[in-house]
């Protein structure tokens, strides 16, 4: 029989298997338990109400999200290579997941609840994941290690989400953004 | 004297003026999900009829207009600001301190942040974002254009739109974007600073501008 971490993981894979056949709205806590071969009963054990368990999903699927992304940049050598690496990886996993793609489509204001609850930390958990790569470079005078890392996480999760007039699958354009535009004023000239 | 047809338009924009104030009053004290074209037509103190002549969309139609004007309202208190700016430093500076002191004043998007948030959320993030930063930029652009090269004035008001929104939708209690003080510190060492950045083979021809505009 499976441990309760295991279980919760084998109901989150199914809801989101379930998600991406049907979409959000139209995946039931019946069609979750069906899924993942558990009652009804079980998954209420588990996540309380068909709400919790939507924002459990997609809570999931962004943690997997950035420990893949972190698991692309581990090569990088310097604060540049990592928001470098970073942006074109994210950017390509973005536009490459179907499921987020097809929820922004479709039912894109289901994302709001978890998205501005975990908005915050996931600002914090890329600052300091970025804070060793800012203490390793040469910072310009006056700018403190902690507010760099704060405001490149800020600039990265916007460049992630929207582009705008960059093409970030292109390398030299990431590399003048990430080397001119974000880093210009922060690294020591 | 005025014609026929003058009066006849003129009392159409009165109306429609009329229409979409009394849209966001009815926004700001109760929100869009349940708001109908009778409380738009009471709030107005005009007749359902009146304002199907005046909207044809109807409840959305009107919203879309009462958008846009809140949009043009907020541009134009930003154009005044921003073009008293003295230089780079001064503009942006400007552009982020007014904006968050306009948008944290501005009772109808707090209403709409605390009790129908996804209303908001989808034009700052994913969803509608990417419209959102042109429109914002597009009006941003021509003010950078006299310290910046076009492209790099519109690069310049892309970054400074990306913090406003980057704190409107994630405040930091501990950097007051409304603090004039604070702003200008963070301003000159990580915008300005890299707009101009030495390094940078297009921020060359930036210096080149900037020295221009000093002898001229």
């Amino acid at each position: 029989m499976a441990s309760e971490p295991e279980q919760r993981e084998i109901i989150l894979q199914a809801t989101y298997a379930c998600i991406a056949r049907w979409g959000v709205k139209r995946t039931s806590l019946e069609d979750a338990a069906r899924e993942a071969g558990v009652s009804r009963a079980t998954l209420y054990r588990y996540f309380g109400s068909r709400e919790q368990l939507m924002n459990a999903v997609v809570a999931w699927e962004y943690r997997r999200f950035f420990e893949r992304l972190i698991d692309d940049v581990r090569d990088a050598g310097s604060l540049a290579e990592v928001m470098e690496l970073g942006l074109q990886s994210a950017r390509k996993a973005i536009t490459e997941h179907e499921v987020l793609q097809m929820v922004l489509q479709t039912e894109p204001a289901l994302l709001e609840p978890t998205f501005s609850a975990i908005g915050s930390t996931t600002r914090d958990r890329v600052a300091q994941f970025l804070l060793p790569y800012v203490l390793e470079a040469t910072l310009a005078p006056g700018r403190d290690p902690e507010a760099v890392a704060d405001y490149l996480a800020r600039m990265f999760l916007s460049y992630m989400g929207a582009p705008g007039r960059w093409d970030l699958t292109e390398s030299d354009q990431v590399k003048s953004l990430v080397e001119y535009e974000l880093l210009g004023g922060i690294l020591a000239s | 004297m005025a014609t026929v047809t003058e009066a006849h338009e003129t009392t159409a924009a009165s109306n429609r003026m009329r229409i979409i104030d009394a849209a966001l009053a009815c926004v700001t004290r109760s929100g869009t999900r349940k708001l109908t074209i009778d409380d738009i037509a009471s709030q107005a103190g005009v007749s359902r009829a009146t304002i199907y002549r005046t909207f044809d969309g109807g409840r959305d139609a009107i919203l879309s207009a009462a958008v846009e004007t809140e949009v043009a309202r907020f541009f134009s208190t930003m154009a005044a600001a921003m073009g008293r700016a003295h230089d780079l430093s001064e503009l942006t500076v400007t552009m982020l301190t007014v904006s968050a002191t306009y948008l944290s004043n501005h009772q109808t998007l707090t209403f709409l942040r605390s009790h129908e948030p996804e209303t908001v959320f989808t034009h700052l993030t994913f969803g509608r974002i990417d419209a959102t930063l042109e429109a914002a930029t597009s009006f941003a652009a021509p003010f950078f254009v006299q310290w910046l090269e076009p492209e790099e004035a519109s690069r310049a008001a892309e970054l400074v739109v990306r913090i406003v929104v980057s704190h409107l939708t994630d405040p930091d209690p501990a950097f007051d974007l409304q603090d004039v003080a604070a702003v200008t510190a963070f301003v000159d060492t990580f915008v300005v600073a890299a707009l101009v950045a030495p390094m940078a083979p297009r921020s060359r021809r930036i210096q080149k501008k900037q020295e221009k505009g000093r002898s001229s």
